[in-house]
């Protein structure tokens, strides 16, 4: 029985290639399309750590203003937690570091971290070989011991069992290696390096304290939501108690990939919304063309009633359909994915100057074939239950006597009516949310920096504090460099910044001459991105003086302490006054004596790091790299030559400097400032692909809705005429009623979409104005496509002479 | 004196589905005046459901000659056509053909929404009068789907004469019904003519064909007969 009917659905699916080919194509891309959004989230953000007891596995970050963002805490604050919170177990700590490792390769940077002794236990993972950390290595002054990565030591000791004690020199210090971690352990991100975290207990200055970012377990039956409560208020203890320091900070936590997307949480709950609207509109485009062709076949069904078929059998047979074209369309969908996922690797490893997290597997694991499964199923339910419904439920007497579609009309008008409805809420609802992202990222991408990045080679270098641990050696380095590099012919401007414009930057707090940053005086430090660089270098790049004048060599002698400051900084802090010759300090003072930095010029404002929201708008301050040195630099220079020569030239430059120093991410500033803006660029490009599908489906599941509609109201067109409505009435009353359906549809989804569309544009810094442009140009867009939708069948029913319209089936 | 209300004169209607011509209608000339009760009868498929669209204006001769109230409408525009069935055109169906979204009231004012002549008042004041006709204004606000057939009927009446219409056109009124409604609708059309409605039918059925005057027999799309049921009834007194 079962076997025949599969027989049956398989004949009737190939007489109709064309709506077979429509339909599997649609549910490919409905299904293809979701299940990959969903496997990116969740290989990103939301995946368990394969480690014992991974899911349980915590990180507690800092958020300032009430922005959750994957930032340290000071470790003071953290010591708080550590004795009020409850519920959470087995505190330790990291912080993140870059080292440069000189062995039989030369100098080479690895991603490193400065951890607690037990961040191994929280991972419940052993070395390979040797030890973890003690209690012993974490002592200030003790041996300094190292615990290497898989890859570290295939490469640097060529996989020798015998590393243990070996040595290993990492910024320019001996380290001896006491363990080797197993292959794929790279915790908590990328590390290749751990090093104790040395702490000095006599650090009991907030305002010098270490930053850090903790970790703990969380005890069983304890949600997220409850530590982050507890989080709050402890924090906000500590913000009554040190204004200063601590206002607006908090902390959150989170699993250890989800701090990954913190502050985020609109873009990524979108995309869901997105996914799961997708999905939806392909069942219902599939589900309404199924019903089309179940009413066509409407008699037929009606004859297996008169001949005794049961309700159920008939049902089993419509669904048989929706099998297939679900199976097969769900296939190809998850084939495509699947490719997709493999591709996005690649794209992925291109954002970032570090390796990819090591938890970013992109590729079909158990929870994507579970979630392919499971939305089958879901697809083929609602798809073919709607026609089954519909058809199998209906009055077939009726049915089989002649022109008595008018008692079925009603419930046939309700659904069709319900069906545009849902295409229009959520093609709306698409619509706006991705064409926002769009547009974001399009601001971001377009956004000046402050900075002119043509035909600039940049490299990075990092000065280990052994043997850079004074100024005047690091300023002697950094001149010796730009010297050596503006030397060659074919490099004509040599520019060394702690930061280049666009570039991700330090930031450091600083309190002004005259202003008291005491409790009772409830004022909190300010902060600012803190940049050295080489006197004329901003002039370079064409960071414009707005006020005073640029820095010079009259500004590297020893007792000179100045600064450029940005004209954002300027415009907050001095808002209605000059900001030449005021002064400011550090809170957190980097050498020497405390003193006073005069302001003796404005720039234009600066973008350091993100593009978007508030992070695009933290002000700068510029200081001579003579006056504060920095272990990390960034040399940038124009060329006129090629860039190949030139790395050879800079990296035989800084060999002949110090042969334990590595350059690393060298590329184009151009390039350097894309891989800032490409994760935006890249799931805007995700959004858009949604988006185009959404808006093609839409419009063909409109279009298919009404014409089916219409279709359905040939007969009632022909009542009409015959009753004297010309064309023109019978197309204004059919567009009108597609005008309702617009307003039905069209309210909620603009709300939807808006709501959507609105978290976005404040997470990215998009203007109200635009946001309102996107909502008018996206109800024109979708309005259009009903009135066509609309009209184009009316238009093609009116071609039947009113004689034909009357008796059609 | 009678007054001729339609002219039809060697009116030829021609189907072309792929290769095939089909001979709906073949040289027609009828003439039908005003207060006139006319029955179309014939075998199925002999073309007087296709000499009634084309009486109706639903559809176009492919030759011949028509005129209704002396104006050529063989060659007048779709919205001219449509202004001529509005105004001049009563339609009653076989299959009641109501809107099942409209109630009552509305599906018989539907045809005047499409004046621009008639207030609202005077549309309403015309429905009520139809319905008052039929004997179904108790049932105004009721949709077709709760109403028996013989009502749908009665109410498809009150639509095709809400707008006083010059003819009556009545394609198979008791087709769908059992007899008893069948025959309330055939009273209903009497009285319509008697009161000096004109009406035009096709029908099956002898005995509603019986109830009209003048009997038009059709066969393979020409007239075959024509009688009138008077002089018939005068001969079978006789």
């Amino acid at each position: 029985m079962i076997w025949q009917d599969f027989k049956y659905a398989l004949r009737l699916l190939a007489k109709k290639p064309g709506f077979t080919v429509l339909t599997t194509l649609v549910m490919a891309t409905g299904i293809g399309l979701s299940v990959y959004m969903f496997s990116f989230f969740n290989t990103i953000l939301f995946k368990d750590l394969a480690f014992k007891d991974g899911e349980s596995l915590v990180v507690i970050n800092g958020s300032l203003n009430g922005q959750r963002e994957e930032s340290e805490i000071n470790w003071l604050d953290y010591q708080e937690i550590q004795k009020n919170i409850e519920g959470l177990t087995e505190f330790g700590g990291y912080t993140s570091a870059n080292v440069t490792v000189s062995g039989r390769d030369g100098a080479i940077r690895y991603v490193a971290i400065l951890a607690q002794a037990n961040i191994f236990n929280l991972t419940r993972t052993r070395p390979l070989f040797g030890r973890a950390f003690n209690a012993a290595d974490e002592q200030v002054g003790a041996e300094e011991v190292v615990v290497i990565g898989y890859q570290l030591w295939q490469n640097q000791f060529a996989g020798d069992k015998q590393v243990i004690e070996k040595s290993m020199r990492i910024d320019g210090k001996n380290h001896r290696v006491i363990g080797v971690m197993p292959q794929g352990y790279l915790f908590p991100r990328n590390a290749q390096v751990w090093l104790p975290l040395r702490i000095d207990p006599s650090q009991l200055i907030r305002e010098q304290a270490t930053g850090l970012r903790g970790l703990a377990h969380l005890e069983k039956g304890v949600s997220m939501a409850d530590i982050d409560k507890q989080l709050q208020v402890i924090m906000q203890r500590i913000e009554q108690q040190y204004p200063q320091t601590n206002s607006g900070i908090s902390a959150f936590i989170s699993s250890v990939p989800g701090a990954g997307g913190a502050g985020g949480e609109p873009v990524v709950y979108t995309m869901h919304v997105v996914a799961i609207l997708i999905l939806l509109l392909a069942s219902i485009n599939v589900g309404n063309l199924l019903l089309s062709r179940a009413l066509e076949r409407g008699k037929e069904t009606a004859i297996r009633v008169a001949l005794g078929a049961p309700r159920s059998r008939l049902i089993t047979q419509l669904l048989w359909e929706s099998t297939i074209i679900c199976t097969i369309g769900g296939l190809v969908g998850f084939l495509v994915m699947a490719w997709g996922l493999e591709i996005t690797e690649p794209i992925v490893t291109t954002f970032f100057a570090e390796p990819l997290a090591f938890w970013w597997d992109f590729s079909v694991d158990s929870y994507t074939i579970k979630l392919f499964l499971g939305i089958l199923v879901s697809t083929i339910l609602v798809t073919g239950l709607l026609p089954a419904w519909r058809t199998t439920g209906g009055d077939f007497n009726a049915v089989l006597r002649d022109g008595t579609r008018g008692a079925l009309g009603k419930k046939a008008g309700r659904l069709n009516r319900l069906l545009v409805i849902s295409e229009i809420f959520i093609s709306m609802a698409v619509l706006i949310a991705a064409a926002v992202m769009v547009q974001s990222a399009n601001e971001q991408t377009n956004k000046d920096i402050g900075a002119e990045t043509a035909n600039i080679l940049v490299a990075n270098v990092l000065l280990p504090e052994t043997n850079y641990d004074s100024a005047a050696k690091k300023i002697r380095f950094v001149k010796q460099l730009q010297t050596q590099m503006q030397s060659h012919t074919g490099i004509n401007e040599v520019m060394i910044m702690s930061s280049l414009p666009g570039h991700y930057s330090a930031e450091q707090k600083v309190m002004f001459e005259g202003k008291e940053y005491t409790k009772s005086s409830n004022n909190s430090y300010p902060s600012a991105n803190y940049i050295a660089t080489m006197p004329g270098d901003l002039a370079k790049l064409g960071v414009e003086l707005r006020q005073g004048r640029y820095l010079n060599s009259s500004d590297n002698s020893d007792n000179k302490q100045t600064a450029l400051v940005s004209e954002s900084f300027a415009e907050r802090h001095f808002p209605s006054q000059s900001a030449i010759g005021k002064r400011f300090r550090l809170v957190a003072k980097e050498t020497g004596e405390i003193d006073w930095i005069t302001i003796v010029g404005i720039v234009e404002h600066t973008i350091q790091g993100n593009r978007d929201g508030s992070a695009a708008s933290v002000p700068s301050i510029f200081r001579p790299y003579s006056q504060a040195p920095r272990s990390r630099i960034t040399i940038a220079m124009r060329l006129t030559t090629d860039n190949s020569h030139v790395i050879k030239l800079l990296r035989k430059a800084l060999q002949g400097i110090d042969s334990e120093l590595a350059s690393y991410r060298i590329e184009t500033y151009q390039a350097s400032n894309d891989r800032i803006t490409a994760p935006v660029v890249f799931i805007s490009s995700l959004t858009a692909l949604f988006a185009i599908a959404g808006v093609i489906l839409a419009a063909s599941g409109i279009y298919g809705v009404m014409s089916n509609t219409i279709n359905q109201r040939t007969q009632e067109i022909g009542v009409k005429r015959a009753l004297g409505a010309d064309e023109g009435v019978i197309i204004a009353e059919f567009l009108w009623s597609a005008v309702k359906l617009l307003l039905w549809g069209g309210i909620p989804g603009v709300l939807a979409g808006g709501f959507m569309g609105f978290a976005m544009a404040q997470m990215f810094g998009t203007g109200m104005s635009a946001l309102v442009t996107i909502i008018v140009i996206m109800i024109s867009i979708v309005a259009i496509s009903v009135i066509i939708s609309t009209y184009l069948p009316t238009k093609n029913a009116l071609k039947l002479e009113p004689s034909q319209a009357l008796h059609y089936e | 004196m009678t007054k001729t209300l339609i002219k039809l004169a060697n009116i030829k209607k021609i189907f072309y589905t792929d290769e095939v011509e089909t001979h709906a209608l073949n040289d027609i000339t009828l003439t039908i005046n005003k207060g006139d009760y006319i029955s179309i009868s014939g075998p199925s498929g002999c073309g007087k459901s296709t000499l009634l669209s084309l009486l109706g204006l639903l559809d176009t001769s492919s030759e011949g000659v028509y005129q209704l109230a002396k104006h050529d409408v063989s060659n007048i525009s779709k919205k001219e056509r449509a202004r001529i069935r509005n105004m001049e055109i009563g339609f009653i169906f076989q299959s009641f053909n109501l809107i099942s979204d409209l109630d009552v009231e509305e599906n018989v004012e539907l045809p005047l929404t499409y004046r621009k002549d008639l207030s609202k008042s005077q549309r309403k004041a015309m429905v009520k009068e139809a319905l008052e006709k039929v004997n179904m204004s108790h049932r105004s606000k009721h949709f077709p789907s709760q109403l028996s057939g013989g009502q749908q009927q009665r109410i498809a009446v009150a639509r095709a004469i809400a707008g006083k219409p010059s003819i009556i056109l009545a394609d198979e009124p008791t087709g769908n019904l059992d007899s008893k409604n069948a025959e309330a609708v055939m009273d209903l059309l009497d009285l319509l003519h008697g009161e000096g409605a004109t009406i035009c039918m096709v029908t099956h059925d002898p005995r509603s064909a019986k109830r009209a005057a003048r009997n038009i027999d059709i066969l393979d799309g020409q007239i075959v007969a024509e009688q009138n049921q008077q002089s018939s009834n005068d001969t079978a007194a006789a």
